[in-house]
């Protein structure tokens, strides 16, 4: 039996695996598609150089017809990225990964702040309203208060929830987590209030636990699984959200670099960085899927 | 108040549809010795920095927003039927096939495909052109989150009593899918619908803000939101905020019309 459970759960983990190779070798063959039929791509200027020999004109141009090829440009593109070669910006002439280099860290400290911002607001929140709702009328006014704020803050666009947040004196991480709040508290206090129904919540109630022990023990631990899945795609709705917050708050991350090169149809950038944003997410939907399949098993 | 907002949306879709006949103004007049006016009898929200009257900008931004966002939303949700109609003639693997490439397309970040798409597009298109296109984008990049819906809704019926008395009877597999499954996936089509307007409003708002949404002069909600940038503007007048307002209270709408176990729509 314990055997049986251990072989499911490999299974599992394997096909979710599997799946992480697909979707990284499916977002590259999108990629090297779209950087191969962009505007200008095969257009050597070294070959309009009258001081170069036919012979080499002829050497270049044999270069560029190999590259014709989708399927022989894919390969050779994946060949590259595995080495780290990125590629080269078209609009300022430097290695996509110089520039990745250069505002990774800017990215990383905005994103983890934003994230870890959001979801210590959500998860107080969460638990806060849980124990206040189940004790007195104001405490369901704040339910709803709160359901109410955080529905307002969706139906916003992010961007203009980013300007918001810069023009009352927010940081980048400020405008990130208020962007995130609205979107992990709606799904985490669904979660939780469906847990804090359960029947073994009401005995422990009836038994006279803290609130404290009950929203901790017994309605936070069971729906660990749910809230791994949330952080997973929490960290894609991040990487959706840092492009308006740090291009309207002036902020030098990656999300600046890629809106720039979509400003300047800098196809080589924003196709790899979409590439490296997609890896990132899928990682993490990886790693939330597989603590949740070990959760579950 | 699901009905409110039923009446709300219908009432926001009227003043859009008749824009010509409602705005004082054509949405690229300038009244180049008022710039930057507040509200006025003439100007009933003022007019932006170019001197041109926000509210008839704003007609004919509600005009183009929506009436092309929930074109973008049918275009994506038509996709998905089509989509879960071939999984039933092809078979499972069809819908494997189309589950794995959702799930690809649903791992990428919506705005960075967005703006990936968007930098394609040439730079002397059309500001008209390029708001169809905007939209037009918005809907085949979507169709992955309502495909998954309707295939998996398509699948179940497959299996239900009824499609099984029906290709007992000798019904064969496109006439199933056309005939008997397509009225039962119309309700779930709606509500996806529903669920995807707002969404391409908000992207759009989103593109647009960033500056590869509709181009000038032709206004959009989200091109209209491009005020809000400056906080000059907004603290000198506040009718700045009126896209905003108007943009947060349709897709509330939309929301609540969803949100009803029955559409009320």
């Amino acid at each position: 039996m314990h055997n049986e459970r251990r072989r499911s759960l490999l299974v599992a983990l394997l096909q979710h695996a599997g799946w992480l190779i697909f979707t990284l070798l499916g977002g590259g063959l999108i990629s090297s598609a779209l950087v191969r039929h962009a505007p200008g791509f095969g257009a050597d200027e070294r070959m309009l150089n009258p001081l170069l020999s036919r012979n080499s004109i002829q050497v270049l141009a044999g270069r560029q017809a190999q590259q014709s090829n989708v399927a022989t440009y894919y390969v050779g593109y994946l060949r590259r990225l595995f080495h780290g070669d990125l590629g080269v910006s078209v609009s300022v002439g430097r290695p996509v990964k110089d520039l990745l280099a250069e505002r990774i860290g800017v990215s990383l400290r905005t994103a983890s702040a934003g994230l870890a911002l959001a979801w210590a607001m959500a998860l107080a929140m969460v638990v806060v309203l849980e124990i206040v709702r189940r004790r007195s009328v104001l405490g369901l006014w704040c339910d709803r208060a709160f359901t109410t704020v955080t529905g307002a803050l969706l139906c916003l666009p992010i961007a203009v929830l980013a300007i918001g947040c810069f023009y009352f004196g927010g940081t980048p991480p400020l405008a990130l987590a208020a962007i995130l709040f609205a979107r992990v508290f709606r799904y985490m206090s669904s979660v939780v209030r469906q847990a804090a129904g359960a029947s073994h919540v009401l005995t422990a109630h009836a038994m006279g636990e803290s609130a404290l022990r009950i929203a901790g023990w017994h309605v936070i631990r069971p729906v660990l699984p749910e809230l791994a899945a949330l952080a997973g795609v929490s960290i894609s709705l991040m990487a959706g959200a840092l492009i308006p917050v740090e291009a309207l708050c002036d902020s030098p991350g990656v999300g600046q670099l890629v809106w720039e090169a979509a400003l300047a149809r800098d196809l080589p950038v924003v196709v790899n960085i979409t590439l490296l944003i997609t890896a990132l997410t899928v990682v993490a939907n990886f790693f939330a899927d597989a603590f949740r399949t070990m959760e579950e098993a | 108040m699901r009905r409110a907002a039923a009446a709300l949306l219908i009432l926001a879709f009227l003043a859009a549809a008749m824009a010509n006949f409602l705005a004082p103004y054509p949405y690229s007049e300038q009244f180049r010795d008022l710039p930057d006016a507040s509200a006025s009898r003439s100007h009933l929200l003022g007019t932006d920095e170019l001197g041109r009257d926000r509210f008839s900008r704003l007609l004919y931004g509600a005009r183009l927003s929506l009436l092309m966002a929930p074109a973008a939303a049918l275009l994506s949700v038509g996709l998905a039927i089509l989509i879960a109609l071939a999984g039933v003639v092809a078979g499972p693997w069809w819908e494997h096939g189309t589950r794995a490439v959702a799930n690809l397309f649903l791992s990428m970040p919506w705005i960075f495909l967005l703006l990936v798409a968007r930098s394609l597009m040439p730079l002397n298109t059309a500001p008209a052109a390029v708001g169809v296109i905007t939209f037009a984008l918005l809907g085949l990049l979507g169709w992955a989150e309502p495909s998954r819906v309707m295939v998996a809704a398509a699948t179940r019926y497959l299996r239900s009593d009824f499609a099984l008395m029906a290709q007992a009877s000798g019904c064969g597999r496109l006439r199933l899918a056309v005939v008997h499954l397509v009225p039962n996936l119309v309700p779930l089509a709606m509500a996806q619908f529903l669920i995807a307007t707002p969404t391409f409003l908000l992207a759009e708002a989103n593109l647009a803000l960033l500056g590869l949404g509709v181009p000038e002069p032709l206004p959009s909600w989200g091109s209209l939101l491009r005020e809000l940038e400056s906080l000059g503007a907004i603290s000198a007048n506040v009718w700045t905020l009126a896209p905003a307002v108007l943009l947060l209270l349709v897709v509330s709408c939309f929301h609540l019309a969803v949100s009803s176990d029955k559409c009320v729509l």
